[in-house]
């Protein structure tokens, strides 16, 4: 039977959906309910990574010493991951508290076509005798073949998997497969996704990503992440298993899992608003999509008509603050003219 | 680097010559340039010549040129401070003339870290192409030039096959042109083709020689390739991370073997052929681990599939030519060439 390697970042991506507002209670209660489920990894954390909490991006109610510790003593046999994005996270102050605390995997994440960024972090944590992924956010920026070719950078700088993100939810299950495909050609390391459902396709874009060879998946409890939110986790384990792949999880107790966190981790379960599907059109960061709903509110604007303007800019995460000045030109605009209905 | 350690890189280099010095013999009075002289290849060179001198009174003055010769002096004093040994600071590319008195080239300059290839794979080419370039324009003003050593690659032969036990000279496997990934091997393959156009046309004895892979000392174990990592972690006291099943096939040379060979290929070769350099026993990745955990106390846990899904891979010479045409074999086994390794690390 084949095995997929599934990965749960509820309490990382989860972290987006409520203002990075996990508390420890939370972060202990439903990681002794993905390790009672045999979940392979769990990843802890504020939305945007290891060292990501500030003003900018948003603090976490929990800083990343507490979580991760909370996160290592309620994790038996699940190994305990973090994501970690150079720049925000630093070898020296963030990487290396980490690593003693006791993180297991270590996802060094770029945009897209920034993989040379990723270098020192994936040196240190090899170096470290640590599971090492690269991952690369925003891939449907990139042509599968530039993808594929920042991903084989990765794989010489010694990450031992590498998994891709559709952080905007914008591919369709094509999009998905001509990707794998690719990175198959270029790569002798484990291929892994990352869904987000902008466009209801989270399961199947995951489905068309085992399919075309990839082994490794991420999902999250009840879906619960960045905008629309991820693969739902418990949905994706049935239906690997229907499938025939064998994944380690124990349905049952991933199904409970999921309730646990229905209710204690989301005041809303992850939907596909209005906005989502916008965004997953347009191509934007799905983390994106609190910030522009207030920002919307704030300035008197319509969110889709923000969402439209950040993807013909190409925003990518990190760069929150354009979505204010974004703002202020379309107020500008409409100023003098009414907002034209979009289509696409 | 201690007295210790170098004392054993001179018993590794005595046990190699010993019995076949005299093979090496035109060698003699003369002087060998070698470029990329203090990288790991250039530095095992430079540790087998120093060795003939004091030992066989081989009387070879040896210059090494590369870039980083200030990095050389400060962690290889015993050779940088040795009267037969001349360090040249310069790119090679940039190289008008070599000194006059050159008779033998290794051209050896080029960096095989394949991080260095996918940051900089315009550099990475232009190293190979270029400098591969200017050292022959260079040699050809040489008065009594006697042969050029062009150090490849096994990777110009692209993915071996799993199917194909081992890879021989006339194997006529590529890797992908159109890939990023394929800048080092790519470039190899035309600095083979760019000898061969002026062992023609300059008429410049030359011989080729395709190095495999190789573990020892004078290796970083942080360079991310296998052997490496699961020397390092175990030297760490930490579990050896195998990916995928532990099924894909290396083999490994120890650098005094690789030394050797290619001083014998250079004074023995015949010019215009071409010599893979390597270990043809091929080994798995998991028996490899185990090799490496039985030279510990405790034995360091092994790990398989540490990441699911990676793919099976082969990379093993033939080596029939060196063999038989110029009657070279391996000194140093597999695991005395771990043994040797872990020791030098530990020394």
């Amino acid at each position: 039977m084949k095995y997929v390697l599934v990965s749960d970042p509820s309490l990382r991506d989860g972290n987006h959906a409520i203002q990075h507002q996990l508390s420890e209670e939370q972060i202990a209660a439903y990681c002794r309910a993905a390790d009672a489920a045999g979940v392979p990894i769990v990843e802890v954390g504020h939305g945007n990574g290891l060292g990501a909490s500030s003003l900018q991006l948003g603090e976490s109610k929990t800083p990343d010493d507490r979580a991760l510790r909370v996160a290592r003593e309620n994790l038996k046999t699940t190994k305990l991951g973090i994501h970690v994005i150079p720049g925000f996270a630093t070898i020296e102050k963030d990487l290396k508290h980490a690593i003693d605390i006791g993180v297991d995997v270590i996802r060094v994440a770029a945009h897209v076509t920034e993989a040379d960024l990723t270098q020192r972090h994936i040196d240190f944590a090899r170096s470290k005798n640590k599971t090492v992924f690269g991952v690369l956010m925003m891939s449907h920026m990139a042509s599968p073949e530039l993808l594929a070719e920042q991903a084989k950078k990765m794989e010489s700088y010694g990450a031992e998997g590498f998994i891709f993100m559709d952080s905007a939810g914008h591919y369709l299950p094509s999009d998905v497969t001509e990707r794998v495909v690719a990175l198959k050609r270029e790569l002798s390391i484990a291929i892994g996704f990352h869904a987000h459902n902008n466009l209801g396709m989270a399961i199947a874009n995951s489905v068309a990503a085992v399919e075309a060879g990839a082994s490794m998946l991420d999902g999250c409890a009840r879906g619960f992440g960045a905008g629309a939110g991820n693969a739902q986790l418990e949905v994706l384990v049935a239906v690997l298993h229907r499938m025939g792949y064998e994944t380690g999880i124990d349905l049952y107790k991933i199904l409970d899992a999921a309730d646990l966190a229905e209710k204690e981790l989301m005041s809303v379960v992850p939907t596909i608003k209005s906005t989502s599907v916008v965004s997953g059109l347009a191509g934007v960061f799905s983390g994106f999509m609190k910030p522009v709903d207030r920002i919307a509110k704030q300035f008197n604007l319509d969110a889709r008509d923000i969402f439209f303007e950040l993807g013909r800019r190409k925003i990518i995460a990190g760069q929150e603050d354009i979505i204010i000045e974004v703002a202020t030109e379309l107020a500008k605009r409409t100023q003098t003219a009414p907002v034209q209905a979009r289509s696409v | 680097m201690n007295v210790r350690a170098v004392d054993l890189i001179r018993e590794d280099c005595l046990s190699g010559l010993e019995g076949r010095s005299e093979q090496l013999s035109p060698l003699r009075g003369d002087t060998v340039v070698i470029t990329g002289g203090t990288g790991f290849t250039g530095t095992w060179l430079a540790e087998m010549i120093a060795a003939l001198n004091d030992q066989y009174s081989f009387g070879t003055k040896l210059i090494l040129i590369s870039r980083s010769t200030d990095h050389f002096k400060s962690t290889r004093p015993h050779l940088a401070n040795r009267a037969d040994i001349t360090l040249v600071k310069s790119d090679v590319r940039y190289m008008v003339e070599l000194p006059k008195e050159t008779n033998w080239v290794i051209h050896a300059a080029a960096n095989p870290d394949n991080r260095f290839h996918s940051t900089n794979p315009i550099e990475a080419m232009a190293i190979i192409s270029d400098g591969t370039f200017a050292v022959l324009k260079a040699v050809d003003r040489c008065g009594d030039f006697k042969m050029f050593l062009n150090l490849s690659s096994g990777l110009i032969y692209g993915s071996q096959p799993l199917e194909v036990e081992r890879i021989s000279e006339h194997y006529a496997g590529a890797p992908s042109c159109g890939s990023v990934s394929s800048v080092y091997a790519e470039a190899k393959r035309f600095a083979e083709t760019l000898c061969a156009a002026a062992r023609s046309q300059a008429r410049i004895p030359l011989v080729t020689a395709r190095p495999f892979a190789f573990i020892g000392p004078y290796q970083s174990m942080d360079t991310p390739w296998a052997i490496n990592n699961f020397i390092r972690d175990a030297l760490n006291g930490s579990a050896i991370r195998v990916h995928g099943d532990g099924q894909t096939v290396r083999s490994y040379m120890y650098p005094s073997d690789m030394a050797y060979w290619y001083l014998r290929i250079l004074t023995g070769g015949s010019s215009g052929l071409t010599y893979n350099v390597g270990n043809p026993e091929g080994i798995t990745l998991q028996n490899l681990a185990l090799m490496i955990a039985g030279h510990f106390t405790p034995s360091p846990e092994i790990r398989l599939h540490t990441a699911a899904g990676a793919a099976k891979t082969r990379f093993v010479p033939e080596v029939a030519m060196a063999v038989n045409e110029l009657g070279l074999a391996q000194k140093v086994s597999m695991p005395q060439a771990i043994e040797r390794t872990i020791r030098w690390n530990k020394a």
